[in-house]
């Protein structure tokens, strides 16, 4: 008897102490995506109700053109920035990690500041530095298209500007991430591997790489998420433009629910948004996590 | 195979001196260990052998081939670590035949060289599995495998045993010196376990602040120490050590009073004049309770180990002195006894600690 008691107890804590977690996540994060699934299929504006319009938001979604074009320049995005950066990232962290104490505190500082930086600052130091006018980067520009270019007015440079202005802005972290990984890998290891005769190549192919994957595949994961989200870099640097060439998805939920009182259509949008981001981001997990085992 | 040559050999880490000129030799084949208390630079040296540790000064030959300045892989040497150092994404088949991958050796010399060494440390049953599926002791056969499998001229070994637990590191020892045998080539290993050395040992050489204190075999420095520091780290329980006065000398040696009572050295060498300060040191072993003379103690505990038993005893000043006893189950507990050992058996060493002749 005193078991079951005991169990029933044990039980009544354990709800008591989820319970708070788990009323507000309800509030605040349940109830919301219910209603926005609701909303997506009502004609509602932003505020207030709507009619009940069944599946039009999504007949309407798969026949607007700026739908594909901002899927797209999703995708372009993606593209630009998830695997860039880690590879950037990397690199960064096996340097540093070659200095010793001081130094290598100094230079994640250095690469860690930006991260720091709101979004609005950071958006506003490129827009100044890639300024068509007075930017202090035009010159290099200059020299490399032999004339200045201005990049978020421009189709073909904007993508790659934005790119570039995220990639300097969060790196640091992915940078924090690969020394956590790379200080776990004993010494010892690459002291047998020395003596087994590796040369340094074969030293980060066969010791480190194999055991950075974990790490290399949760950085992975974290950027496509993050960075399917684009949105503020682009909403304050191009807002979407010249001609669409930087509208994104989260742009055109932006646009739709707070600009043109779309909230049911703007709904849909996201709701989009978030499956895509839900099976690529697991699809990519688990393709990374079979690829570690098979190292 | 070859056996490995230090000379003059010095290494400092900024300005602080961890190795101070140590010369010495380990012979083609032989055993050579190192052992003293925790930074005496007994793993510093071994990894200067091995190359992982840079040379300050002096040489490292190893198969009468200067090494000083020779990568770590070219030297001809294998470690294993203390913490084993296995790849954790590589089975036991892979992390054994790792050297020969890099080399891109072929496929079927790799095999059959990674069997081979399997079957020597029987291990054949877990060629597939990952390091982290093997036990202790399992997983240092697999770093001792990996050794074996590059044909070094020299294995080095920092301190391999001291993960396991005692009944396997016992195990492990045997299993050690039968390789030894069995492959015999020149081995080197650090240990601060005594104990391990002598059993394991051709030769030992015992080592504090970066010096050499005593080399030899291990018989020799247990019965011929060099230093108190030597005579007091090489056997267990450990030597017992008590101040003394010379208080007469003789043709064959020298009586000291000592903790209120007497003891008789042999000694060779010129004799101390009475009244010199004195350190003498007598095993466990040789202390024997007598009627009278010798040094009066006062019983206390005994350590009762079966065959044997060693019975802590306090002196007149209050030192611990330790003797051993032989298949006498007569309690000695709370007793006064005159403990006294054969003049031959009682070595004299300096207050500095150098030992009298």
């Amino acid at each position: 008897m005193a078991m079951i008691h005991n169990r029933s107890r044990h039980r009544l804590t354990a709800y008591s102490l989820i319970l708070p977690f788990v009323a507000i996540f309800a509030l605040v994060f349940g109830y919301p995506v219910i209603e926005v699934i609701r909303m997506s299929f009502t004609d509602a504006p932003l505020i207030g109700e709507g009619e009940w319009v069944g599946w039009d938001n999504y007949k309407r979604l798969f026949s607007d053109r700026l739908f594909y074009t901002s899927v797209i320049n999703n995708g372009y995005f993606v593209l630009l920035t998830v695997v860039p950066t880690t590879v950037i990232a990397l690199m960064i962290s096996l340097a540093v990690n070659r200095l010793s104490g001081r130094m290598q505190a100094l230079a994640l500082v250095f690469f860690f500041t930006p991260y720091v930086l709101p979004v609005s600052v950071v958006t506003q130091i490129w827009a100044w530095m890639l300024d068509f006018q007075f930017g202090i980067l035009q010159p290099v520009l200059e020299f490399f298209t032999g004339k200045p270019v201005p990049v978020f007015k421009n189709p073909f440079w904007v993508m790659p500007a934005v790119a570039l202005v995220t990639i300097w802005w969060t790196n640091g972290f992915n940078v924090l991430l690969f020394i956590a990984g790379l200080r776990n890998i004993p010494e010892e290891l690459y002291e047998a591997a020395k003596l087994d005769g590796a040369t340094r190549r074969q030293l980060f192919f066969r010791v480190t790489w194999p055991l950075l994957w974990p790490v290399t595949a949760l950085v992975l994961t974290l950027q496509l998420i993050l960075q399917l989200k684009i949105f503020d870099q682009v909403y304050l640097l191009s807002e979407g433009g010249p001609f669409n060439s930087s509208y994104v998805l989260l742009l055109m939920v932006y646009r739709e629910a707070f600009q043109l009182n779309n909230g049911g259509y703007a709904a849909a949008v996201s709701l989009v948004l978030f499956l895509l981001i839900v099976v690529i981001s697991v699809l990519q997990f688990q393709l990374l996590r079979v690829g570690g085992k098979d190292k | 195979m070859s056996g490995v040559k230090l000379t003059n050999v010095r290494k400092s880490f900024g300005g602080h001196d961890v190795i101070r000129d140590v010369s010495l030799e380990v012979p083609k084949g032989d055993f050579g260990v190192f052992v003293g208390p925790s930074g005496c630079g007994k793993s510093t040296l071994l990894r200067m052998i091995a190359g992982l540790e840079e040379t300050s000064g002096g040489k490292i030959e190893i198969g009468g081939r200067n090494v000083t300045a020779v990568e770590p892989a070219q030297r001809g040497v294998a470690m294993v670590f203390q913490s084993y150092a296995l790849y954790p994404h590589l089975s036991v088949a892979e992390n054994m035949g790792f050297s020969l991958r890099l080399s891109r050796a072929p496929r079927a010399e790799r095999e059959e060289k990674v069997r081979e060494a399997a079957r020597i440390l029987q291990l054949t049953d877990h060629l597939d599995k990952k390091p982290s599926a093997l036990s202790g002791g399992q997983r240092q056969r697999v770093a001792i495998g990996r050794a074996i499998v590059r044909e070094p001229d020299v294995f080095l070994f920092d301190e391999p045993l001291s993960n396991l637990d005692a009944e396997l590191r016992v195990q492990m020892r045997l299993e050690l010196t039968r390789l030894h045998r069995q492959i015999g080539a020149t081995m080197i290993y650090v240990t601060h376990d005594q104990v391990e050395a002598m059993t394991l040992a051709d030769d030992i050489f015992v080592l504090k602040g970066g010096h050499v204190m005593q080399s030899g075999r291990p018989l020799s420095l247990y019965d011929d120490p060099d230093n108190r520091f030597v005579a007091g780290f090489i056997g267990s329980p450990a030597m017992n050590f008590v101040d003394a006065v010379v208080s007469d000398s003789d043709d064959s040696g020298f009586t000291a009073r000592a903790e209120e009572g007497e003891l008789r050295v042999a000694l060779q060498g010129p004799k101390p004049g009475a009244g010199t300060q004195l350190v003498l040191g007598v095993r466990p072993e040789h202390l024997e309770p007598l009627e009278t003379g010798g040094l009066p103690v006062k019983v206390e505990v005994a350590e009762e180990l079966g065959g044997n038993s060693y019975v802590h005893s306090r002196s007149a000043s209050g030192k611990d002195i330790v003797f051993e006893r032989r298949g006498n189950r007569e309690s000695l507990e709370g007793r006064d006894l005159q403990l006294s050992a054969p003049a031959d058996k009682v070595f004299a060493f300096t207050p500095e600690g150098e030992r009298l002749r």
